[in-house]
């Protein structure tokens, strides 16, 4: 039901656009052509923010720190019974979209879809964004180079967002 | 804090990677300098084509003059000589010296493998930047799309009746635009794209909104306080229905999924939100 809604919103927004646009009397194709000019140039303005961000993402994942980190924490997360997998996705998820699509289906291919741990890596990933992507795609389109609290308060929102998934998940499940 | 965190993505890489191949070479962990020995199918003696036998894997290979042997490598061949081959700046092949040889096996020194994680490292960098300029680039068609349906639905005033409809949650979370700007409306547009979990048409329109966020920002260079507060709605992402890529990995089983999610989003929205407010307020105090 949810997908067919997804499938169905987009072309009768369109539809109901251009008809109302029509009966207003807007010249729709002028109009659209005017607002699609910017398409181009807000593009080429992300490319350097986007070039500085995920090039930054890549060397820290290549190297391999990230599991120097997970293997560190593990102990720890062991003892107080806690998924250390889980928090792979939680580091992963504000840093890189195809990143944490790999963590989630490392996840599914190692404990199944129906483990506790899949369903909370996946709610993890559907409830918050890529905030670096998110931020660097945002201000880099009106070339905003001191983004002051805003990351601030995006990772404030992903920390929030990972510690409520996972007991959301929890409560919800047992 | 941006600056710190990308310089320490950096610094923890490199100095990470590094590490990693002192420990490599200091124990020499890629094996560097050791005779492998592969039995092998002689099919011809005569023959220059070989078929090597290795850990269950069947390699063709080639002999070279001056005891060499190219050894031919595909998708199938094990990891460790591709990676060994990609060490040596090769992809299909790999050639060794031949120690020794004999009927029925034959005893390779390998290329040797040096400061192989810094290697994979920079490759990564420059891979990335060119990902980059693609991923932007890729944004263009679906971005002029929408801020062409866009231009439309403003001028005809569609927009007016969404605006109508959430205006009071707008006029809180940003109570220092105007009431009637058009930052108002691409915001609205940009948080029912959201709900309804169209990713793709939510990124061109919450651009629009910055960039009319933009027209009302005193200092150009840096984010103002509504820039703030609608990056941070748009990083805890609202949304009623599960992103598409979602749907994707997981297929039917996302359905019991959407109850948590709902749950989860709206407590990192109603943080993001907080948070926002606070930095808000400090700043205006500090003013």
């Amino acid at each position: 039901m949810m997908q067919q809604l997804t499938t169905l919103i987009i072309p009768l927004l369109i539809l109901l656009v251009i008809t109302h646009g029509l009966i207003k009397r807007i010249a729709v194709y002028e109009e659209f052509v005017e607002g699609a000019k910017e398409g181009f140039t807000i593009a080429v303005n992300i490319i350097p923010y986007l070039v500085a961000m995920l090039f930054a993402i890549a060397i820290f994942r290549a190297s391999g720190a990230l599991d120097l980190i997970l293997n560190a924490l593990s102990p720890l997360a062991n003892t107080i019974g806690f998924p250390v997998e889980v928090i792979s996705m939680g580091i992963v998820r504000p840093l890189t979209g195809s990143g944490s699509v790999g963590v989630l289906a490392d996840l599914i291919n190692n404990y199944g879809e129906d483990s506790l741990i899949v369903k909370m890596a996946a709610v993890m990933f559907g409830s918050t964004e890529t905030t670096l992507y998110v931020l660097a795609v945002y201000f880099g389109a009106i070339k905003i180079r001191r983004t002051e609290y805003a990351l601030q308060a995006g990772l404030a929102a992903d920390l929030a967002g990972f510690i409520a998934a996972i007991s959301i998940t929890y409560w919800y499940f047992s | 804090m941006l600056n710190k965190i990308w310089a320490s993505l950096i610094i923890l890489g490199i100095s990470f990677a590094f590490a990693q191949d002192v420990h490599d070479e200091v124990y020499n962990t890629h094996s560097n300098g050791v005779h492998l020995q592969f039995k092998f199918i002689a099919s011809n003696t005569s023959s220059q084509q070989l078929t090597l036998l290795i850990d269950g894997h069947k390699l063709n290979a080639s002999l070279k003059q001056k005891q060499k042997i190219q050894i031919h490598l595909d998708e199938s061949s094990p990891e460790t000589l591709v990676k060994l081959a990609s060490a040596n700046s090769q992809k299909h092949s790999l050639i060794a010296d031949i120690i020794s040889k004999n009927n029925s096996s034959i005893t390779l020194l390998m290329p040797e493998m040096h400061w192989q994680k810094l290697r994979e490292v920079t490759q990564a960098a420059f891979d990335t930047a060119e990902f980059a300029v693609k991923l932007a680039l890729g944004l263009i068609g679906i971005m002029a799309l929408w801020l062409g349906l866009m231009q439309i639905i403003e001028k005809s005033g569609l927009i007016n009746y969404l605006v109508k409809f959430i205006r009071p949650l707008l006029s809180w979370l940003f109570p220092n635009i105007p009431k009637d700007h058009p930052a108002l409306a691409s915001i609205s547009m940009n948080m029912t794209a959201n709900i309804l979990g169209l990713g793709n048409a939510a990124t061109p329109l919450g651009i629009k909104a910055m960039q009319q966020l933009q027209k009302l920002n005193p200092n150009k260079d840096s984010a103002s306080d509504e820039m703030c507060m609608f990056l941070a709605l748009n990083t805890s992402s609202v949304q009623l229905l599960p992103p598409v890529t979602l749907i994707a990995i997981m297929g039917t089983q996302v359905s019991e999924l959407i109850i948590p999610i709902i749950l989860a989003t709206s407590c990192s929205t109603i943080v993001a939100v907080a948070v926002a407010k606070t930095f808000t307020a400090r700043r205006r105090k500090t003013i």
